[in-house]
């Protein structure tokens, strides 16, 4: 080619990774990631008032084991920040309480699947709604973290949701169970 | 926050604080005695295609959509970088996003796939105005769109749709790509075909347990097919490859029954090439050791309007090298073995024009038509990679791709001409800011340089694959 030839772009170019632009992205992800610690407290605490009101043993040994479980998954959840070099959000633990207790104000509120229920059952479909909103949180914690190259919060994030993903078919085939005779019956569980 | 290109230091790009691709160098690439290799961009987000308008040598670079695998999805817009000024979103667009571009007289094609269908758009590059020229090919699974290319030899547009189903079914494999998002994608055939009545059944992932489904060809998930059962061909269907006039009118199906025509090129011997991916050793339909391949579409050869009968090159019975899939060669050593869908298949319009190992990814391909750059007549195709041990499990196949090739189809042979000094993605060798999974090819109009597209970190394991944004790069190799 002659010396008209086109010409090139210049470069080396970045796109979103100069240091204002990524440290941005960051703040705004961990930021978000108090949502996590947030549903995930509830939760758990949830599981606390559930955990001593269960009469059938299988079920109590199966909810006991999720609230070990779920006590980890919280210190995971505090752990995701940190993994993108940022503290925790200092209000998200107080602030889970406040969501609890909202949460808890709206489920008991709503006239659906344990409207009219007798007895504790409607724990187990409260359990399952408030998992699926933190198994949620964790879902998105993991496509920040691919969204941002981190396989680290990625992998954190990911360990979680799978073991949520398990007990949110546990909670299901509990609730389900016990659906029967908790409405019909007005059985404790 | 608004997207930003910023000018770095060679010596930046490795430090960048993405953590699972922090660096970029090019001096972990080898290419051949007399030619360079350098980064022009680095942070695009799963980016599939590029092209170079031939008048000024501006690129154009498409990134984001919803890709490989589904998540996450990041904005799905095209760069235009011209020379001497600076980089910019020239469009967003929707849904999957761009897969592939051309530039021609003042436009900028793109295909795309979003929702059900595949389709092909048109910008204008002075005002920027979108048309869609051609709507509503069938899609919502699987593959890819093919090209928009322009014939030398007509100035006819030829673009491809791959199949929705991964293996002549739709499976509840990595569901998050048709079932979940597209519960009533399925095949459609380019001509009539006889059903066999075989179906496969598998467990329905939307379902709250497992629930067993049956399905058969050309059906969404959970549709079973009866013998002797037949379906209509359709002008639009996919696994197919179409001509068009340049504004989408005159719509002419070429050939189909190829399972994935991502990449499209015309060679300087005026033959149309089309790249396709292999079948998978997995699943409820596991094919092993089907070859990747290029096929040459001679029905492109006719005048348009000319073709009578499409070509079939085999999806979803016959393998690369013109076996059946159930034939012993391919008998799988994982997933339950095919059979076939088929009653009267069309007569196969193989061989192919090359044959590769299975899973080396064929992305898209550019022929050389400079004698400066050299290997002129030869295409450069990009292998994308394995998936292994996804899949497939058998060892030898784990580094399969990871580089440009150059094939000579006259000698019958292919050589390495962009990859890491240790083989691989660069991910695979601790502290390599090297290749890792080249996906698209361009040369420049200079005559000199070839830009290669670089899809960023996908990595797979046994059981997934996960892909991430911010790692896609362009690089440029030039002849010294």
């Amino acid at each position: 080619m002659d010396g008209t030839a086109p010409g090139h772009p210049q470069g080396p170019y970045v796109l979103n990774l100069a240091p204002e632009s990524w440290e941005e992205h960051l703040d705004r992800a961990s930021t978000w990631l108090a949502n996590v610690v947030t549903t995930q407290v509830a939760f758990r605490q949830a599981l606390e008032i559930a955990v001593p009101k269960i009469e059938e043993p299988n079920i109590r040994q199966f909810l006991s084991e999720m609230l070990d479980r779920a006590r980890q998954h919280e210190e995971v959840a505090h752990e995701l920040p940190r993994a993108l070099g940022r503290e925790a959000a200092d209000g998200a633990r107080s602030l889970a309480g406040v969501v609890m207790d909202v949460a808890r104000k709206a489920l008991d509120t709503v006239e659906g699947l344990a409207g009219g229920a007798r007895g504790n059952w409607k724990d187990l479909h409260h359990l399952l709604l408030l998992n699926l909103d933190a198994m949620g949180a964790f879902a998105i914690a993991e496509q920040l973290g691919l969204a941002l190259a981190h396989p680290g919060l990625r992998d954190l994030a990911w360990g979680v949701q799978a073991e949520k993903s398990t007990d949110q078919l546990i909670l299901q085939e509990l609730m389900l169970e016990m659906a029967a005779v908790s409405i019909l019956y007005g059985e404790r569980v | 926050m608004q997207p930003a290109m910023t000018r770095a230091s060679v010596e930046a790009l490795k430090h960048l604080p993405t953590p699972v691709r922090p660096r970029i160098d090019a001096s972990d690439i080898w290419v051949p005695d007399g030619y360079t290799v350098e980064p022009v961009v680095a942070g695009l987000s799963f980016p599939c295609a590029l092209c170079i308008d031939p008048e000024d040598g501006t690129l154009f670079v498409a990134e984001g959509g919803s890709t490989w695998p589904t998540r996450p999805y990041m904005t799905p817009r095209i760069w235009r970088m011209a020379p001497g000024r600076d980089p910019e979103v020239f469009a967003v667009e929707n849904l999957g996003g761009p897969r592939g571009m051309s530039v021609r007289d003042g436009y900028l094609y793109v295909s795309l796939k979003g929702g059900y269908n595949m389709r092909i758009t048109r910008h204008d590059l002075t005002t920027r105005e979108r048309v869609v020229l051609v709507d509503d090919l069938p899609s919502g699974g699987w593959h890819e769109p093919g090209g928009p290319i322009f014939g030398p030899h007509d100035g006819m547009m030829y673009f491809g749709n791959g199949s929705v189903a991964l293996a002549g079914t739709v499976l509840p494999e990595g569901f998050t790509v048709d079932i979940a998002k597209h519960p009533h994608a399925h095949d459609v055939p380019g001509q009539d075909v006889t059903l066999t009545g075989n179906t496969v059944w598998a467990r329905d992932p939307r379902l709250p347990f497992p629930y067993y489904a049956e399905t058969g060809p050309f059906k969404p998930f959970g549709s079973p097919a009866t013998k002797g059962e037949v379906i209509k061909g359709q002008l639009k269907c996919n696994s197919a490859v179409w001509r068009s006039r340049p504004d989408g009118s005159d719509l002419e199906l070429l050939a189909w029954g190829i399972r994935n025509p991502y990449g499209l090129a015309f060679g300087e011997d005026g033959h149309l090439y089309a790249t396709d991916n292999d079948m998978e050793e997995k699943g409820e339909r596991a094919v092993g050791e089907d070859p990747d391949r290029i096929w040459r579409i001679r029905t492109a050869q006719l005048p348009p309007g000319e073709v009578r009968e499409p070509e079939w090159f085999g999806y979803p019975d016959i393998c690369g090298d013109g076996l059946p899939v159930w034939d012993d060669a391919h008998k799988p050593i994982r997933g339950k073995r095919a059979e076939p869908l088929i009653e009267n298949p069309p007569p196969w319009a193989g061989p192919a024009a090359y044959l590769f190992e299975p899973h080396t990814a064929l992305g898209k391909l550019a022929f050389s038509r400079s004698d400066t750059f050299g290997h002129r007549g030869k295409a450069f195709v990009c292998q994308f990679g394995t998936y292994a041990p996804l899949n497939t499990n058998r060892e030898k196949h784990l580094r399969n791709g990871f580089q440009v090739v150059t094939v000579d189809f006259e000698a019958g042979t292919h050589e390495p001409f962009m990859r890491n000094h240790h083989g691989g993605p660069a991910s695979a060798t601790p502290g390599s800011g090297g290749l890792e999974r080249p996906v698209d090819v361009a040369f420049h109009p200079d005559g000199r340089s070839l830009y290669v597209l670089d899809f960023g970190n996908n990595t797979a394991n046994k059981s997934y694959v996960v892909a991430y944004a911010h790692t896609g790069v362009v690089w440029r190799i030039t002849k010294r």
